[in-house]
């Protein structure tokens, strides 16, 4: 370990190299809204310690990175090196199946794929603003990022005005994972974010798939409650991370 | 695909997820690791379930040992 050499390989990559041997990697990645995540592999502390330190000594500030609550070694690693916690998601899991949850009056709710692409991408735009402007995507977790925007990723719910609320749905073999759901400021309220759980949790059942996750902001009490009143349990929880 | 390693990466099917973010991982061997996920799998909030197929490499360290590199589709 004496010959631990810190190099860097690329713009945002770094390799810890022992003796030429490859025995940790470090990089660095943008998300769309322009924070920096960090990820470093080794499998001893000094070489993570070693890649956090130039890395850091590199990069500006903020980075972020994201760790599994559970993953106590991991955390102590990152915190080891200056990072604190920023903010905490829950992980639920929730049970497919039908439950009664009808759409609100003169709401439709749109299937996975029945979605036209032009007001779904207004939809999504206007989404996009007032979350901006409100909690901002920054308390987001990065699963909400769909390009290019697909509507066989979508439950939609419509109104005779256009669409008003969308579910975000990454269809995986066995599983169902909820990207982003999202209601309209002035259409909140009215049990149209519950239909469009209700959609999910039903049409996951009839492909086949046991369980539907979510990712819930800590402080989103109003998500909580929704995911909880659909029968979620916590699973599991993620810590981002921040060295300011 | 996982980008260039040094190690040995093997095939293999989680057997077992356990609570400490960590996997048992039967290789396609039959030898069974413990693995836990790569920064990247981390970053990029990919999830690894029961019965995934994963590409691991193992520890220069420890052959008992790994870390997920990639999830399969199926």
């Amino acid at each position: 370990m004496n010959t631990l050499v810190i190099v860097r390989v690329g713009e945002r990559q770094w390799h810890a190299l022992d003796d030429d041997l490859v025995v940790g990697r470090g990089e660095a990645s943008p998300r769309p809204d322009g924070r920096l995540f960090l990820s470093i592999d080794a499998w001893r502390d000094p070489v993570f310690e070693r890649l956090a330190e130039v890395m850091l000594a590199a990069l500006p500030r903020p980075v972020h990175t994201v760790v599994d609550e559970a993953d106590l070694d991991l955390t102590a690693r990152w915190q080891q090196a200056g990072l604190t916690t920023r903010r905490r998601e829950w992980e639920y899991v929730m049970t497919s199946g039908s439950r009664p949850a009808p759409a609100p009056r003169g709401v439709t709710l749109l299937p996975v794929g029945s979605a036209e692409l032009r007001p779904l991408r207004r939809l999504n735009r206007a989404l996009h603003a007032e979350i901006e402007s409100s909690v901002g995507w920054d308390r987001m977790p990065a699963t909400v990022l769909s390009r290019p925007l697909d509507p066989a990723r979508h439950v939609v719910a419509a109104e005779p005005g256009g669409y008003v609320g969308l579910t975000r749905l990454m269809l995986l073999p066995r599983h169902t994972r909820i990207g982003l759901l999202a209601v309209r400021a002035g259409h909140r309220r009215r049990g149209i974010a519950r239909a469009m759980l209700t959609e999910v949790l039903r049409t996951s059942k009839e492909r086949g798939v046991a369980s539907v996750s979510a990712e819930v902001d800590e402080t989103n009490t109003a998500a909580i409650a929704l995911v909880e009143a659909a029968g979620a349990h916590r699973h599991g929880s993620t810590l981002e991370l921040v060295l300011r | 695909m996982p980008g260039a390693t040094d190690g040995i990466t093997v095939e293999g099917i989680v057997v077992e997820c356990l609570r400490n973010a960590t996997f048992r991982v039967e290789l396609t061997n039959g030898h069974v690791v413990l693995a836990h996920i790569s920064g990247k799998i981390r970053k990029n909030y990919i999830k690894i379930l029961l019965s995934d197929r994963v590409l691991v490499e193992l520890s220069q360290y420890d052959l008992n040992r790994g870390r997920i590199l990639f999830r399969y589709r199926n």
